[in-house]
């Protein structure tokens, strides 16, 4: 009786799926977070008869075949990299991407990470770091007495110190795109790495072709969508609860023929 | 189980063959008739299961067990006149029901549905190979994969992405074209295979079909940010369980009952008179 089997694939499959949901539903309000989805595939099938196959010499052909299917897999969790929207902070260190591309950050081994949380502030030493104090690249220094920082949409941030009207071009932001961003490695603190997976970064200026213009005193949102969530999670109950039926009819069924060799 | 349901039915095939041979074997009938049944309806049970598992699964496909009368005749019984005739249950094969799924709405930018007839053609190392699952992505060279890593073909091969261009938008005839510089570049056009026959499509397993019929043109339409849902009804599988658990139920008393009546037999017959 494969059927307990092929209806546990469809448990631990949904299972997975609630997981998912679960996540998206935990970061909904996670700055730049990027919602999954998880993808499934039905699992290789068993041919007691290839469709197709003759069924006599004069060849005549089966018109439907005999494949019995093993259940599902979890083919893939990817993300959705669609927009998030943009929220209002006034915070000249809050800065969103609109369109394309992610923040490259130096990560404490030296290597790089990337993102889309622009919620940057400064260190002691007046650079611009992300919450955890991990330099955003190319390193942008704001030079102290600084009254007000202005940060256009294609990344040139501008100082205004004290004691000089004329406003100081201090930096430049740059943006990292990936010939596959969905194929990137998240790591938690809404970080991501470079894959073989996702193709090698490609740095240019915010507003060039195929580049995301750079949005300061706004922050990305997720891009969950909680009513979007709710309805894939109680399809995903619903789901469940008809493979468990299985379980039950498929064991009652083997508890009859248990009863058939008593006495 | 498997191999406990496979044990049963060896001797089950090799008796039925044996009364075809020679009439006048004997054998317990209506217990081999409700073992016939029984594996049926193992048989429906597994693919009801199947379908269930994969209610999830984007482009799937639902299939149903079919049977057919077998008849084997066998001699007479006491009290009856001329060849008797047995009715089994054999599997006749499962039909597939190719009904477009729902199309569901996911805004990835790369997934596309099918509307009406047709199949993604997908590069495996195997050769060419079907597919409804129209959730795909770029790998690391651009190029439109599926989510195991084959390229997706278009009219042309493959179908690469620059990974400088912006948007991409896919038309309603499958043509894939991106945003440089504000204009539309064209990219390539999806191939949209159709068959003669999809009911012979091979399941390979991963959502993808296989087949030696040769590929004509389809007319399906594409539809870009949304999936095509698995056309498994809950309901219909749910109901179709019942009744095949109540079968199978009713069949297990059967062969019960009939269990009941050869013990009675063998101890009022084999009782020894005093």
């Amino acid at each position: 009786m494969r059927a307990l089997s092929i209806a546990s694939t469809g448990m631990l499959a949904q299972q997975v799926n609630v997981e998912v949901i679960a996540n998206n539903l935990a970061n909904m309000n996670t700055t730049g977070f990027k919602l999954q989805r998880a993808e499934f595939q039905d699992l290789l099938y068993q041919n007691v008869q290839t469709p197709g196959s003759q069924t006599s010499d004069t060849g005549a052909v089966a018109p439907n075949g005999i494949q019995i299917g093993a259940g599902v897999k979890t083919a893939a969790i990817y993300r959705v990299t669609t927009q998030g929207d943009l929220k209002s902070t006034s915070n000249p260190y809050d800065i969103a991407v609109q369109g394309q591309g992610y923040f490259r950050i130096q990560l404490a081994d030296g290597t790089d990470g990337y993102t889309r949380a622009g919620n940057f502030g400064l260190s002691p030493e007046g650079q611009l770091v992300t919450q955890q104090g991990l330099v955003v690249q190319p390193g942008i220094a704001i030079p102290q007495n600084t009254i007000s920082v202005q940060i256009n949409a294609q990344g040139q941030v501008n100082a205004t110190v004290a004691g000089n009207a004329v406003p100081q071009t201090v930096g430049q932001l740059e943006l990292t795109r990936f010939p596959n961003e969905a194929g990137l490695n998240a790591v938690g603190d809404n970080l991501y790495l470079e894959t073989p997976a996702s193709g090698a970064p490609q740095s240019g200026v915010p507003g060039s072709p195929g580049y995301g213009t750079i949005q300061q005193g706004f922050l990305e949102t997720s891009n969950v969508n909680s009513v979007d969530e709710i309805t894939a999670l109680i399809t995903a109950q619903r789901a469940y609860e008809m493979n468990s039926k299985v379980v039950s009819a498929a064991d009652q069924m083997l508890q009859n023929t248990a009863r058939l060799g008593g006495a | 189980m498997k191999t406990g349901l496979s044990w049963l039915a060896w001797p089950l095939q090799s008796m039925i063959r044996r009364s075809r041979r020679d009439p006048k074997a004997s054998m317990d009938n209506s217990l081999l008739i409700s073992l016939s049944q029984q594996l049926a309806a193992y048989r429906s049970m597994d693919v009801i299961a199947n379908n269930l598992a994969n209610v999830s699964t984007p482009g799937f496909k639902r299939e149903s067990a079919r049977f057919e009368e077998l008849i084997a005749m066998v001699r007479p019984a006491e009290g009856q006149r001329g060849p008797q005739a047995l009715s089994f249950v054999k599997d006749a094969g499962i039909s597939r029901d190719l009904s477009q799924g729902s199309i569901q709405r996911t805004d990835a930018p790369l997934d596309v549905a099918i509307n009406g007839k047709g199949f993604f053609v997908v590069n495996t190392p195997e050769g060419e190979r079907y597919t409804r699952d129209g959730h795909f992505s770029l790998d690391a060279e651009g190029r439109l994969v599926t989510s195991d890593g084959h390229a997706v073909m278009g009219d042309g091969g493959a179908i690469t992405v620059n990974p400088a261009d912006g948007e991409i938008h896919i038309a309603r005839d499958g043509t894939i074209s991106s945003v440089v510089n504000g204009a539309l570049n064209q990219l390539g056009k999806l191939r949209l295979a159709g068959f003669a026959d999809e009911a012979l499509l091979v399941k390979e397993g991963a959502n993808l079909y296989s087949t030696t019929q040769a590929a004509t043109a389809a007319a399906g339409t594409i539809q870009q940010g949304a999936l095509e849902g698995s056309n498994v009804q809950p309901v219909v599988e749910i109901s179709k369980m019942i009744e095949v658990m109540r079968a199978y139920e009713a069949t297990a008393t059967l062969s019960k009952s009939q269990q009941d009546l050869s013990r009675q037999a063998i101890a009022k017959l084999g009782a020894m008179p005093r």
